[in-house]
């Protein structure tokens, strides 16, 4: 807020747009942040999941380690620091089945499924080919999850 | 971009060819799977086709080299993993050289690939049957 109503002044008075940045403001965010943010969160739900759930701990690990990679390689192509690891989320009302707990990692895979096809189809040529990976091995974990 | 997707028209064509012999060693919901997976190497291919009429269509080839002989169900799986990594690796590169609707054509294809080498993986009891990078050759 304060940020804004410095921007605010310094343009009306320079004869500039009101939406014009200024030197000290800082660079908008990344589009593929939300990205790396969901790795960082699926890995938290994931393991979660996996220690929960020992008879699907590996496979869900697996996927757990994945989103990590993921997280990972976002982070350098961003040239910013890795996404602070995620809460696991918040504690239910009453436990989970196993058959719930799976078919809520599968609701938060689809849809980082889906933002990540909009990332891919959205970005420049040169971040396509990871935007596009990761966007498939969300697909994987899909039917992983099955 | 025409060479990229030249390369996946190439990769389609052997994905075909592969699954032929890969159908002849499985039964049941694997054989189903294979008869799946051709098909839909066979609308990739016609996509292609489609999409580089005029620019100079590489031949299907009478045979394609197999990364190992067929000779029963778990060469056939191996087999089937693989043609679906390579073929995924060709999509993956696709993407960086394409834009709008043939980039989600090429998204779909490496997606489609990657799911597919899933499904191979759990019918061959890989552990993980999953892989982080689709289409990326292993560090």
């Amino acid at each position: 807020m304060l940020a804004f109503g410095a921007a605010l002044t310094v343009g009306a008075a320079g004869g500039c747009g009101l939406l014009d940045r200024t030197p000290d403001e800082p660079p908008p965010p990344d589009p593929l942040l939300p990205l790396a943010d969901d790795a960082v969160r699926l890995a938290a739900l994931h393991r979660s999941a996996a220690a929960e759930l020992p008879e699907r701990a590996a496979a869900l690990t697996a996927i757990a380690e994945a989103h990590d990679a993921h997280a990972k390689e976002l982070s350098r192509i961003m040239a910013t620091p890795a996404p602070s690891p995620a809460a696991s989320g918040s504690v239910a009302a009453s436990t989970p089945t196993a058959e719930e707990r799976i078919e809520s990692l599968r609701v938060a895979e689809k849809a980082a499924y889906e933002a990540a096809v909009q990332a891919c189809l959205r970005t420049p040529n040169h971040r396509a080919a990871l935007v596009g990976s990761i966007a498939a091995a969300r697909a994987t974990h899909l039917e992983a999850l099955k | 971009m025409t060479g990229e997707l030249t390369a996946a028209l190439s990769a389609e064509y052997a994905a075909i060819f592969a699954y032929g012999p890969i159908g002849v060693h499985l039964t049941g919901a694997e054989q189903s799977a294979a008869r799946a997976a051709e098909a839909a190497h066979r609308t990739l291919r016609d996509a292609l086709v489609l999409a580089l009429t005029g620019s100079g269509l590489p031949p299907a080839a009478a045979a394609y080299r197999l990364p190992e002989p067929v000779v029963d169900r778990a060469a056939a799986l191996r087999v089937a993993i693989s043609v679906e990594e390579k073929t995924a690796a060709v999509w993956r590169a696709a993407l960086s050289a394409t834009v709008d609707t043939q980039r989600r054509q090429a998204l779909e294809a490496l997606t489609g690939c990657a799911v597919r080498a899933t499904r191979w993986r759990r019918f061959a009891k890989i552990d993980p049957i999953t892989v982080a990078f689709p289409g990326k050759a292993p560090a």
